[in-house]
């Protein structure tokens, strides 16, 4: 389970005219999910959806707010005294606090995650990529390389395995980073735009693929997308980002039996719904009667 | 007995497979048709120019006899042996600077508390050039193999450190992010991520090093030694021997040169994945 309690990250920039000025990226966030339960997350560009989960990750920590993974903190959030400051400085003063531990490959909790823009190795070939993940899980030798082979096969990359990312599309990086993140078996799997960059037929065969392995697996994920019809297709529950500072709009849930169709009419409708709420936020246009 | 054996054959059959490639790579890449109509012109023009007088012969030793010296100095006078004791300096002085500089190169790129307290210290040392270094490391380290070592490891050192220090830093955050949420450690950050990273960046610090370690080396070996290219080099600034000088130039000028078309083969070894497209 996992348990945002009023994230807040603000940024500090040196705007244009040369003076420090910030941004707030997410507002007071407080997000519960479930255990098993797939949430999507959308909302428009440049609202902090890819900052909120890599805070979950433990990747940055929050400037206010909390993160639990299973009643487990996951960073304390940044100081804000002076004195915390130090504090914080001396305590973090030769590892940061983002770190795992200095030798042993322990990860913060049991969670994989798709970065918007892959982050797959470069100098590792595809294979290779899925090999490392399952060695930093302590996967044992003797099956690290069934399995890595398994999950590139399961995001259709069979033939593929020996390529470098570099003569690897676009498209084909992700599934590397799918198949990375899968291979590990994670309970929690917090995905960003894992889809954006594959042509819609491929996109539609790895939606199905990756509700399958959600329903059989039982896992937790966190989706974020820009894709409206995705979000309702896949999750349980869609979470609307208003734009920055990022805050939750609305959280819609999805109570419709899988598998469901994307033309339904039901679908359609929460389509409407979220679409009214994203104009009324860039507008300020009331369309119909919104929330 | 006889698996060693087919061992040993392989293993054979691996290195002159390496050396073919090798040698064909310089092939193919330098001496192209382009190469030689530049080349050829000026061989006939160096020859040309003193025999027909249009430079005095006694200060412009033609091609021809720089190649008898050549032949003279190696039957001679012990060229193989002076080339040797050189290479003997110049690889001891690149091993402990390259062994010295990447560690701490990667330290300081990877770590902020290490950097704090490290590199202020080689900016400040870095820019002193080295053959300031001479005279103090002589009255330090004497006249002998310590001295000419040290300078030698001065000049490589830096651009090494540097260029490892700066491949290291520049790391992408995404990839060492996505290291760390499956929990990679940093040892395994250093040794999986930051190092492959940095590669290139160290090979090309270490063709900088060659070449300035080339020139410590001559330095070193004109103040301070009975033996080498540099002392050679001196020795036949003392009888006027201009054509021994350019012997030794072109020697050392093909040492460096050949130093430098291993490496680049050993970049392409290493770091394959940059080559893919
Ligand atoms: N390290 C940073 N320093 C300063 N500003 C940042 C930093 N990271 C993100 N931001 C800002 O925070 C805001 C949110 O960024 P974020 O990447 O989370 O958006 P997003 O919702 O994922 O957008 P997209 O849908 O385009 O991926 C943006 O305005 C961005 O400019
Ligand atoms: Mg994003």
């Amino acid at each position: 389970m996992i348990e945002a309690r009023k994230i807040t990250k603000f940024f500090p920039v040196i705007n244009p005219q040369g003076l420090a000025e910030g941004i707030t990226a997410v507002l007071s966030v407080s997000l519960k999910v479930e255990e098993g339960e797939f949430v999507a997350v959308v909302g428009p560009t440049g609202c902090g959806k890819s900052t909120f989960l890599e805070i979950m990750a433990g990747l940055q920590a929050p400037t206010e707010g909390e993160v639990y993974i299973d009643g487990k903190l996951v960073l304390e959030p940044l100081p804000s005294t002076r004195k915390e400051i130090e504090i914080y400085q001396r305590k973090y003063r030769f590892l940061s606090p983002i770190a795992n531990d200095l030798w042993r490959d322990i990860p913060k909790s049991d969670i994989a995650m798709i970065f918007q823009d892959y982050a797959v190795f470069p100098w590792m070939t595809a294979l290779e990529n899925v090999f490392f993940t399952l060695t930093l899980r302590r996967v044992p030798k003797g099956e690290r390389s069934y399995l890595a082979r398994k999950y590139l096969n399961l995001v259709g990359l069979s033939g593929a395995e020996n390529k470098y990312p570099s003569q690897l599309s676009g498209g084909m990086r992700q599934r590397v980073a799918l198949a990375r993140a899968l291979s590990v078996e994670p309970k929690i799997i917090l995905m960003d735009e894992p889809f954006a960059a594959v042509d819609a037929l491929a996109r539609e065969k790895l939606n199905e693929d990756l509700l399958s392995i959600w329903q059989s697996m039982k896992k937790t994920i966190v989706f974020v997308t820009h894709d409206i019809n995705e979000a309702l297709y896949l999750a349980d529950r869609v979470v609307v980002f208003s734009p920055q500072p990022g805050t939750v709009r609305n959280i819609i849930p999805v109570n419709l039996p899988r598998p469901r169709k994307r033309a339904s009419r039901e679908i359609g409708e929460l389509r409407e719904r979220i679409w009214q709420i994203y104009q009324y936020d860039a507008t300020g246009e009331i369309i119909d009667y919104v929330i | 007995m006889d698996r060693k054996l087919t061992y040993e054959t392989k293993g054979l059959n691996l290195v002159l497979k390496e050396l073919s490639a090798f040698f064909t790579g310089i092939a193919k890449n330098n001496f192209t048709v382009e190469f030689f109509t530049v080349f050829v012109p000026i061989i006939i023009l160096w020859e040309a120019l003193p025999r027909l007088g249009v430079v005095p012969p006694t200060l412009v030793p033609p091609p021809s006899v720089v190649a008898e010296t050549f032949w003279d100095l190696l039957v001679n006078h012990d060229l193989i042996g002076h080339v040797g004791i050189s290479l003997l300096r110049f690889f001891l002085g690149l091993a402990v600077a390259i062994v010295t500089a990447i560690p701490i190169g990667i330290l300081m790129g990877w770590n902020m508390f290490l950097r704090r307290h490290a590199l202020p210290l080689f900016q400040i040392l870095a820019p002193i050039p080295s053959p300031a270094w001479v005279p103090i490391t002589i009255i330090l380290l004497g006249i002998g193999l310590p001295m000419q070592v040290f300078l030698v490891f001065l000049g490589v050192f830096y651009p090494v450190l540097f260029d490892t220090y700066q491949g290291v830093k520049d790391t992408d955050p995404r990839y060492i992010a996505s290291a760390r949420v499956f929990g990679a450690s940093e040892l395994t950050l250093i040794k999986r991520v930051y190092l492959p990273n940095a590669l290139s960046f160290i090979v090309m610090g270490v063709k900088i090093g060659i070449a300035l370690g080339l020139v410590m080396l001559i330095v070193s070996e004109m103040v301070g030694a009975h033996s080498g290219i540099g002392w050679l080099l001196v020795e036949s600034k003392d009888f006027f021997r201009i054509d021994r000088m350019v012997a030794c130039m072109l020697t050392l000028g093909f040492i460096g040169w050949f130093l430098i078309e291993v490496m680049k083969y050993i970049e392409i070894k290493l770091a394959l994945w940059k080559v893919g497209r």
